[in-house]
């Protein structure tokens, strides 16, 4: 009995402990590609299947939910277990794992593939160099972020989407009179309202304000840009341009956009993937009612009404101790397949390649995608989010500050001596 | 019970050394309590004299952590935010779980179903808790909102803050009605028939009996909570994520901000460090207040 | 003399075993339940807050059972109060099959080797505390004491290093050894209070028998504390089962996810599909609801001695 039990037990002991200890992801045979959680990420997870096709190794995707995603890629970055080929924005945000070495540069790439690396905008491949050193591949269209508004809402309320300040403040009131949330306002995610700042200040005082503190001139937050921009935001809060729940309704779980597709919000301000969202939410909404618009002018700012904000693109890049760095090289060099191109188009995104204009007219919405295409084009200036141009210390404490801006705990007069006088 | 005489006699003089461990049985705990515990203590103090981003090495900046903890206003926030859900939740879950507690001790068969009912929210995880309430008290869609017009309670910072103290309530009353329960249904009833010949009101006997003699349980449950609310962390993180802005922001919750998306793990190990601070005196009040023999005693308050 | 040391409970000599507060396992030798105030007319007022309690309780679990039976395209248009006119399972079908019932056993494998961990470290040591009463033996028990009250999310910054350093990162042992770790000195506390009670005429019986440390472990000291073992197994396991921080922090795969942070990740997968969530919410506490009916008495027992220490 007794040596039963105590066998017994032993089993279980053994069982516990090869199951306990299993390192995730099986990454000893895998190649572990890590993906931002969101409806385009279709695309790379199509891309994963062809490669497994004719792959001796097999790719899989890791989704990681986009609310914690830096979060998530920092930690395992400092561990033994970091994924292959990872998700990133490029710029400041690859910058720390540059410094560590922890990525494989991709010149070696660049020289032997030179098809390949001309085949994206220059631009666009210059965001994910490091002194010199390219780090990273382009792996999705151009996100500029863009007013986006219910177009059955307007009609309704017989209105036009609004073209310069005056024009959205006086929709403000117009929606507000009717019982319409203005814009929807994805507040429990701090990112969604920083898109207001960074346009405001844009608009305000040009590209060289944010330059200025991406620098590192702490004293760039006092430029009486800033402090209008914040004053614009505190004025649209208090005019009730969000209305009174924005603070807790997401934009990664979706309520902001329902808000906007259910008629309960007119307007939204997003990144342009807010199309593929609704394209997979709510496919009726995207095909017929979702209407699109730059951010309007600030006929007095400084800035170019042309400029705009958002993220160039989103980029892979390698691991140096992968065990796969050849077959990872080989995955990236599929982000400019036709297959690879034609998927991303169909999901409404415009590619960041040269001869992305000869796709657009393959768009489920060419329309759409003429207008981002030519929006990115002519822009004199695209403004990276603030958060991923900034070391994450800073950044997460702009992120707060900018919270409080918009709940009203602090004024537009302290939240710019706040991030001032941050260490 | 008769083992009491024996049980007080000195140690060493009575009893033969045969079949007595030796050291060495405490050392499996002892060294994993020491790699997994404490050498993360002692870690915690010297990471937080150094810069780390979590992916070099941790390279020694001295005591400048501890200068820019001193005048970070998050930091003294998040003290006075801190201090005050303990209090507060203290404040709120000793009066209902010790009344609901004492009522519940009752032999009626109604107060042993509605106990059953009380216990639930117990098997339900932190982060299940947390989730189920940010869900109801969602003003667009969740199932409050959809009734009419709801107030966004999370994203006003003083109603957020209340939202926490309720939740953390609700979960926890359960347990401490639970230790309520055991405690009145020791005292001896004997007590309340005395009382009752007396003819003391159920005021009377409720405040010069019950409450005397659950004095104990009420020790026990409070440092319970004490140490509990150190560990709020998880709801604020998954209701409020430290907002609206810094409403929310206790200390736990600005170490983990500080550390795991600010990356300025040496700020947040100085952060931690009050936290070991604190709660290094707490167990230590606590020792002293409860008396080491009290261990056991507190149970005869239950 | 029972009575006496409940008057006086500082100086109490009671056994501190966690039988003792059980709801209906009071030995014979104690007092009957205090009914004295109940035996007199109904108390309204107290009735009446009980009532309160249960609506504050019941009603939001009321509300999470109806909208996980709500079909999500009726979710939005109904009453959260009425049950649905076609109940579906749907939700809780969505739910199983975004990978729940893996996390559910990935948290059954976490509890149960922390549980097994927590006992076999704890008995022997609580053993040695109680027995043994050296300095050394002293001098373990106050490091156990002061780390009573210290959270494990004060030292979430060094054991991701420790855990990275063992290159244990993102395996479910990453999230065992901690955890286990800090559950340690409440149950060190309670097993030693179990253990005292152990009278001493039992160990002399059985070192006149001859038995070694080992034998009188396993055949006395085990078995007479098994309540207060019940008691730590209960601890460690609503530990584990509750653990949010460390895997959030020492975890990334889905291999290895638990059910608490799959939980807090289905907020982001399910969106506004607030059923199919709230669906999960429910399966996750299946497990615990199962030992509840199962050791309703004991588990109940066992939270009570958690505060009895």
């Amino acid at each position: 009995m007794t040596t039963l039990r105590t066998g017994a037990a032993g089993a279980l002991a053994v069982t516990l402990a090869t199951a306990l200890t299993a390192c995730g992801g099986g990454d000893d045979s895998q190649m572990q590609v890590w993906m931002y959680q969101d409806s385009l990420a279709v695309v790379q997870k199509d891309a994963v299947e062809r490669f497994n096709e004719d792959s001796e190794i097999e790719a899989v995707v890791n989704e990681v939910p986009g609310d914690s995603y830096e979060d998530r890629v920092r930690t395992v970055m400092g561990s033994n277990d970091q994924p292959d080929v990872f998700f990133n924005w490029g710029a400041g945000n690859i910058r720390p794992y540059v410094d560590e070495e922890i990525l494989l540069p991709l010149d070696d790439l660049m020289e032997s593939e030179p098809e390949f690396a001309d085949s994206f905008i220059p631009s666009i491949m210059e965001a994910a160099e490091i002194d010199g050193t390219q780090y990273g591949v382009p792996l999705r269209g151009t996100q500029p972020v863009l007013l986006f508004y219910n177009e059955a809402v307007f009609e309704d309320v017989g209105v036009e989407p609004p073209e310069t300040w005056e024009d959205l403040l006086g929709l403000v009131d117009t929606f507000t009179e009717e019982g319409i949330t203005p814009f929807a306002l994805g507040g429990s995610e701090t990112w969604t309202m920083q898109m207001w700042l960074q346009y405001l200040v844009d608009r305000e005082g040009g590209a060289e304000v944010f330059n200025r503190i991406e620098a590192g001139d702490p004293e760039g937050w006092r430029d009486p840009a800033m402090l209008r921009a914040a004053e614009h935001v505190s004025e649209l809060v208090d005019r009730g341009a969000f209305g009174d729940n924005f603070a807790s309704v997401s934009f990664t779980e979706g309520a902001a956009s329902t808000l906007l597709s259910e008629g309960e919000a007119a307007m939204h301000l997003m990144g342009s993937w807010e199309y593929s969202t609704h394209l997979d939410q709510a496919p009726d909404f995207a095909e017929n009612d979702l209407g699109y618009a730059p951010f309007p002018e600030m006929p007095e700012g400084e800035g170019d009404p042309a400029n705009v904000t958002g993220n160039p693109t989103n980029y892979f890049s390698v691991t140096a101790d992968s065990e796969y760095t050849e077959e990872a090289t080989e995955f990236l060099q599929m982000t400019d397949d036709d297959a690879y191109v034609q998927d991303m188009v169909d999901n409404g995104e415009v590619p960041t390649t040269t001869d992305a204009e000869e796709y657009l007219d393959d768009s489920p919405n060419p329309e759409f995608a003429t207008f981002q295409y030519e929006l990115v084009q002519n822009a004199p200036h695209f403004q990276l989010s603030w958060d991923q141009a900034l070391e994450p210390e800073v950044s997460t404490a702009m992120l707060n500050e900018i919270e409080r801006l918009f709940t009203e705990q602090i004024t537009p007069e302290e939240f710019v001596e706040l991030m001032a006088e941050k260490p | 019970m008769s083992v009491t005489a024996t049980r007080r006699t000195p140690p060493e003089s009575s009893g033969s050394r045969v079949g007595r461990p030796g050291a060495v049985w405490t050392l499996p705990a002892l060294l994993f309590f020491g790699v997994f515990a404490v050498l993360p203590m002692g870690l915690v103090g010297y990471l937080s004299l150094t810069a780390w981003d979590g992916l070099g090495s941790p390279s020694f900046v001295g005591a400048r952590n501890w200068e820019r903890l001193l005048g970070d206003p998050v930091m003294h926030q998040a003290m006075g935010l801190s201090v005050a859900l303990t209090t507060l939740s203290w404040l709120v879950q000793t009066p209902i779980s010790l009344l609901l507690g004492v009522w519940a001790s009752g032999p009626q068969r109604n107060r042993a179903i509605l106990s059953a009912i009380f216990f639930v929210p117990l098997l339900l995880s932190t982060a299940a808790i947390a989730i189920l309430w940010r869900a109801l008290l969602q003003p667009d869609f969740g199932p409050l909102g959809r009734l009419g017009a709801f107030p966004d309670l999370l994203g006003g910072s003083t109603t957020a803050f209340l939202v926490i103290v309720f939740v953390t309530a609700w979960q926890f009353i359960p347990l401490h009605t639970l230790l309520y329960q055991g405690g009145a249904r020791q005292i001896p009833v004997s007590l309340y028939q005395a009382a009752e010949i007396d003819g003391a009101s159920r005021f009377g006997a409720f405040w010069h009996i019950t409450l005397p003699q659950l004095r104990n349980t009420i020790t026990t449950s409070s440092v319970l909570m004490v140490v509990g609310t150190l560990t709020y962390f998880e709801t604020v993180l998954i209701l409020t994520g430290g907002g609206p802005g810094t409403a929310t922001t206790i200390v736990p919750y600005l170490m983990y901000e500080s550390g795991f998306e600010g990356w300025e793990m040496g700020y947040a190990s100085a952060v931690a460090c009050t936290l070991v601070v604190v709660a290094t005196a707490v167990s230590l009040a606590m020792v002293r207040f409860t008396g080491f023999g009290a261990m056991r005693s507190t149970r005869e308050g239950m | 003399m029972t009575g006496m040391s409940q008057m006086a409970p500082e100086h109490g000599t009671e056994p501190a075993t966690p039988t003792a507060p059980a709801p209906s396992g009071a030995p014979p030798s104690r007092t009957r339940p205090a009914r004295g105030s109940s035996r007199r007319r109904p108390n309204l007022l107290a009735g009446a807050g009980a009532f309160l309690w249960l609506l504050v309780v019941g009603v939001p679990l009321y509300t999470l059972l109806v909208a996980t039976l709500q079909r999500s395209e009726n979710y939005m248009a109904s009453n959260p109060l009425v049950p649905p006119a076609e109940p579906t399972l749907d939700n809780y079908v969505t739910a199983i099959e975004s990978g729940l019932l893996g996390f559910v056993w990935n948290t059954l494998l976490v509890t149960v080797a922390v549980v097994a961990l927590v006992v076999a470290l704890t008995t022997t040591t609580a053993f040695a505390i109680v027995r043994a009463r050296t300095r050394w033996t002293t001098g373990v028990f106050r490091v156990f004491l002061i780390g009573l009250a210290i959270p494990l999310q004060a030292v979430v910054v060094p054991v991701y290093l420790i855990i990275v350093e063992l290159g244990l990162y993102d395996s479910l042992m990453a999230i065992v050894l901690p955890t286990a770790a800090f559950a340690l000195p409440v149950c060190v506390l309670i097993l030693t209070g179990s253990m005292r009670d152990i009278s001493d005429e039992l160990y002399e019986a059985m070192a006149l028998d001859g038995a070694g440390s080992v034998r009188t472990f396993v055949q006395l000291v085990l078995p007479m504390s098994r309540p207060g073992i019940s008691t730590v197994g209960v601890y460690a396991a609503i530990q584990a089962w509750n653990g949010f921080l460390f895997p959030l922090v020492l975890t990334q795969s889905e291999e290895n996810r638990l059910i608490t942070l799959g939980l807090y990740e289905f907020q982001g997968q399910f969106r506004v599909d607030i059923p199919g969530l709230l669906a999960a919410v429910v399966l996750s506490a299946v497990p615990i609801l199962i030992v509840y009916l199962i050791a309703r008495r004991s588990l109940v027992a066992g939270l009570m001695g958690v505060g009895g220490k």
